[in-house]
């Protein structure tokens, strides 16, 4: 009997096991299918041009006083802390170029992109899962509309857009702090200081700290209009499905920052 | 017009419709009743290619559907006009682009005459002065009209489709719409209407089709219907009954 048991629950295991695994494949699936037919939508008939700019005004304008006011007190007390640890060991007057390519290359990208998704991400999956439950996608495929140039296509656009340009001004906010705080507050040379910040606006780190916001954009665009569309369950399934969006966004967020990190340093030929 | 043949459709393991079968002419006014979760709005998305059953088929003028994809179905879609519950505005949009919607897309008429169109629209349910309010701002009723009009704005439908037309509204709002779907089939166009309603069914329509379990389990007149034993029917007539003091 116990044997029986025990087998009846391995073979219910396997079988909820197959069917998660089953369920996880579709969804994959389903979230490459979206994510490229949304990209594809740029470049085919017909456009949204006006969706995309509401877009592009609601992720950028939008996001830029609270993406400012988080890289300025970032900018802060990294500069802060680093000139601490620095003056500790005789190095202080590195203080601006660790900073410099910490906030470009890294801090800059990943916190504009985790504020970024956090608000606009939030927002898509809500707008459209709400749109899912009141039966206005139905009503856009009804009238012949596909939503995914509809709807995703101009999110994608608006996140991939404006979010290397919120990341630009938001590194150069998150600079300006540090300057304040190490050469107002903690007395270095202003100069010296600065020279060493332009240092680190070399090629290599630009070019580093502007190409992730245009993946990280693509990828909370996807991940929140694919939660988004997913929405089934009245108020309390938007509310895990925003959750969920948002969560993922951030994972993703972070391990595609170290994936890039580590492709990028190869490709510019650092191999430890 | 429509054909469900041994139609089946499960969302995940809940298995909502059983080998369904009927059909539907166009010029048939048609009510689909039937308790909460019973499918009936399932079968409204069937017909219109929203959802694809899991067997059986769904025929449209003798075509079917199916196995069509999206840029195929559009020429079916257009042959029918939906009212989904609450209306389904885009409520992104005013009223008047709301109505204004399917003329953007898909006609090349200036903004005059899009603006006339949907001013004598909108006027033919006495909402000519609610062109720029917002979906929020507009009654349930309210917005149940503009959502019928945005669904005759830019095709010619054959047939209307309602899902739950009244549910929710007072009294004054439920007349109101049912008056417009009397006029509406009027003009020779059938409807599909699914509602829980059953009194406020039998008003506009002159078939009646009962889901229940997932099973169709009646499909006849009004007279008919009043001596199904299911309690749905039999309260809704004990309701009516008692009204008249009968």
């Amino acid at each position: 009997m116990l044997h029986y048991s025990r087998f009846v629950n391995v073979h219910e295991l396997i079988m909820t096991t197959t069917v998660r695994a089953k369920e996880l494949i579709s969804d994959l699936q389903d979230f490459y299918s979206l994510s490229f037919r949304g990209l594809l939508g740029a470049v085919r008939r017909p456009f949204y041009l006006r969706d995309t700019i509401e877009q592009m005004d609601y992720a950028g304008p939008g996001s830029l006083a609270i993406i400012l006011l988080v890289s300025l007190f970032i900018g802060m007390a990294l500069s802060l802390q680093l000139s601490a640890e620095l003056s500790r060991v005789g190095l202080k007057m590195y203080t601006g170029k660790v900073v410099g390519t910490s906030i470009i290359r890294e801090i800059g990208p990943v916190l504009t992109a985790l504020v970024f998704a956090g608000r606009v991400g939030s927002g898509i999956a809500s707008e459209l899962g709400s749109m899912i439950l009141g039966h206005q996608v139905d009503t856009l495929r009804t009238f012949g509309v596909d939503p995914v140039r509809k709807l995703v296509t101009p999110r994608i656009l608006g996140a991939v857009v404006m979010l290397p340009a919120l990341t630009v001004l938001g590194d150069a906010v998150s600079l300006l702090g540090a300057y304040f705080m190490a050469v107002v507050v903690g007395r270095q040379s202003g100069a010296f200081y600065w020279s060493s910040t332009l240092e680190t606006l070399n090629f290599e780190n630009v070019f580093a700290g502007t190409i992730k916001p245009f993946i990280f954009g693509y990828i909370i665009a996807c991940i929140c209009c694919y939660m988004g569309l997913s929405t089934k369950g009245g108020a309390i399934g938007l509310r895990k499905t925003t959750t969920k969006a948002v969560v993922l966004s951030f994972i993703m967020i972070i391990v595609c920052d170290f994936a890039l990190t580590r492709i990028l340093l190869i490709v510019f030929g650092y191999n430890p | 017009m429509i054909v469900f043949d041994e139609v089946t459709f499960s969302y995940g393991s809940r298995t909502v419709l059983k080998n369904i079968s009927f059909s539907i002419e166009a010029s048939e006014k048609v009510a689909i009743l039937g308790g909460s979760g019973e499918g009936k709005t399932t079968v409204l998305k069937l017909v219109l290619g929203l959802l694809r059953p899991d067997s059986g088929k769904v025929l449209i003028e003798g075509e079917d559907i199916t196995e069509k994809g999206e840029d195929e179905l559009r020429e079916f879609r257009i042959k029918f006009s939906i009212v989904f519950q609450e209306g389904a505005l885009f409520d992104s949009l005013s009223v008047k682009e709301n109505v204004a919607f399917g003329l953007r897309e898909y006609t090349r008429m200036s903004e005059q005459e899009i603006d006339e169109k949907v001013r004598a629209l909108l006027q033919r349910v006495g909402m000519e002065d609610s062109l720029d309010l917002m979906p929020e701002e507009l009654s349930g009723g309210m917005q149940r009209r503009v959502a019928v009009m945005r669904s005759l704005a830019a095709f010619e439908p054959e047939m209307f489709l309602y899902d739950e037309p009244t549910g929710g509204l007072d009294p004054v709002n439920a007349d109101i719409v049912y008056n417009l779907i009397a006029e509406l089939s009027g003009e020779g166009r059938g409807f599909v209407m699914v509602t829980h309603e059953v009194l406020s069914a039998t008003r506009a329509s002159e078939r009646f089709l009962f889901l229940q379990e997932g099973r169709l389990i009646f499909d006849g007149n009004k007279e008919k219907l009043f001596d199904l034993d299911v309690p749905e029917v039999q309260l809704s007539v004990g309701q009516w009954k008692e009204c008249l003091g009968l």
